[in-house]
């Protein structure tokens, strides 16, 4: 199967009966994707597939083949960390961050949907994520900062970026 | 893990030919939510796995004259931003809501949601309140299953392992009250323990004038409420009107179900969900 990853094209031959998550982790490397419950109900694996946030760890990985998936890893450049990963470092959005990456992912989705989301979107958008850390509210001020200085960014054109 | 071959056919009539031959050794993924489950724990013992979650005749959403078609491929998230079916199949676009996560409703399908027969599938008491009809398809020919035939019993279809359904055809309904809630653990993320669905119409006196209601998760298969709908049409909905039809309701439930440890609480939780979803009929 062929499917592009954070911009990479892969080619790959895969047994049938693994998973999305089991693909990107195992026979790509990319180990910023988590596993927790493995069934669909902590979000910590959570990817975006043809711009859509989906479970990783109920995805076949034979279904990956001809989409475009973007998982944590492509979130930032070489140089510096996304807008949405600074936001979530600067109001402490992180602390064991177990589900920080399923949660950006969720997040970055629902951002490119709606740049603008109030509370109670920010909230159904993240039901599906788990944190059992910070209480979700510095989860939300991150999300709500982010959308702001993205809007702040778009503004400008980019100048406070 | 399960040792099975993945098959994605190209188009309905290869799946179809794929199935006739060999469906009594494959399971069918769309979405994959609760077929991964199975996948994972090794619990999936067929020899093929089919994937109908690309197939074109499977999707869309449409209304042609008096039927509203919702093609079984058509993901829970794609029924949650139908602005068709809000004006059209309320009920069913507000099952869709609630159903799980966004990351669920992404790929979980409204055909999944069926064949899987769950006694708590979200998108079925809606499906029944619309009287819809799973137009099937297997090699030979189609068949027109009506709802209340769809599933046997709890997670048991009437579908023959040749058969896949292509869509949903239901009765669209404008203009009127239309409810969709559910009793879970949580507000998100939750299995139903108990949901309901309803559309009400009052005619100029204020009666009820059509009434449908369906009930789901706490019964075996979810079911339509006929002696409800007969109890309060043609009525003036009140309060006490309502909690007797809600005593009703309960009544029914326990039929169907018998007495059970949980019954003490079902009984008075399906009379407050009927009272939550039916109370905005009194005097308005």
């Amino acid at each position: 199967m062929t499917f592009e990853i954070n911009g990479q094209e892969h080619t790959l031959d895969i047994p049938a009966d693994i998973t999305a998550l089991e693909v990107i982790r195992s026979l790509l490397g990319l180990t910023g994707t988590k596993e927790g419950c493995g069934i669909g109900e902590c979000g910590a694996c959570t990817i975006v597939v043809d711009g859509k946030s989906v479970n990783s760890c109920l995805m076949l990985g034979a279904q990956l083949d001809g989409t475009k998936v973007l998982t944590v890893e492509g979130l930032a450049t070489e140089a510096s960390l996304a807008p949405l990963q600074e936001q979530f470092m600067k109001n402490h959005g992180v602390q064991c961050g177990f589900c920080t990456p399923g949660i950006l992912m969720s997040t970055h989705a629902l951002l490119e949907e709606n740049p603008d989301p109030d509370t109670e979107e920010i909230s159904k958008a993240l039901a599906g994520n788990l944190c059992r850390c910070t209480g979700y509210q510095q989860i939300f001020a991150s999300v709500k900062a982010a959308a702001t200085a993205s809007r702040d960014d778009r503004i400008t054109g980019g100048k406070n970026g | 893990m399960a040792d099975f071959k993945y098959i994605r056919p190209d188009n309905l009539p290869e799946a179809l030919d794929f199935l006739w031959d060999n469906g009594q050794d494959t399971a069918i993924i769309a979405g994959g939510t609760d077929v991964m489950i199975d996948v994972k724990s090794g619990k999936l013992d067929k020899k093929y796995l089919l994937d109908i979650s690309r197939l074109d005749e499977l999707k869309g959403i449409e209304l042609n004259g008096r039927d509203l078609c919702v093609g079984s491929g058509v993901t829970l998230s794609e029924i949650y931003t139908s602005a068709l079916l809000a004006s059209n199949a309320l009920a069913l676009q507000k099952s869709a809501v609630n159903f799980a996560a966004r990351q669920i409703r992404n790929i979980a399908t409204i055909g999944g949601n069926v064949a899987h027969s769950s006694p708590c599938g979200d998108t079925v008491p809606s499906l029944l309140l619309h009287d819809a009809i799973a137009l099937v398809a297997d090699k030979k020919g189609i068949q027109h299953i009506p709802m209340e035939q769809m599933a046997t019993s709890a997670y048991m279809s009437s579908l023959t392992p040749q058969q896949i359904i292509v869509k949903f055809i239901l009765t669209p309904y404008q203009d009127g009250y239309a409810d969709f809630q559910k009793i879970g653990r949580r507000k998100e993320l939750a299995i139903s323990r108990m949901s309901m669905a309803a559309f009400v119409k009052k005619d100029s006196t204020g009666r009820i004038s059509f009434l449908k209601l369906a009930l789901g998760a706490c019964t075996p298969v979810p079911c339509s409420m006929g002696a409800v709908e007969a109890f309060l049409t043609g009525k003036v909905p009140t309060r006490e009107l309502l909690w007797e039809a809600g005593g009703l309701l309960a009544e029914r439930m326990i039929e169907i179900t018998g007495n059970r440890s949980s019954t003490i609480y079902k009984k008075p939780a399906v009379q407050g969900l009927f009272m939550r979803i039916l109370f905005p009929m009194v005097g308005s």
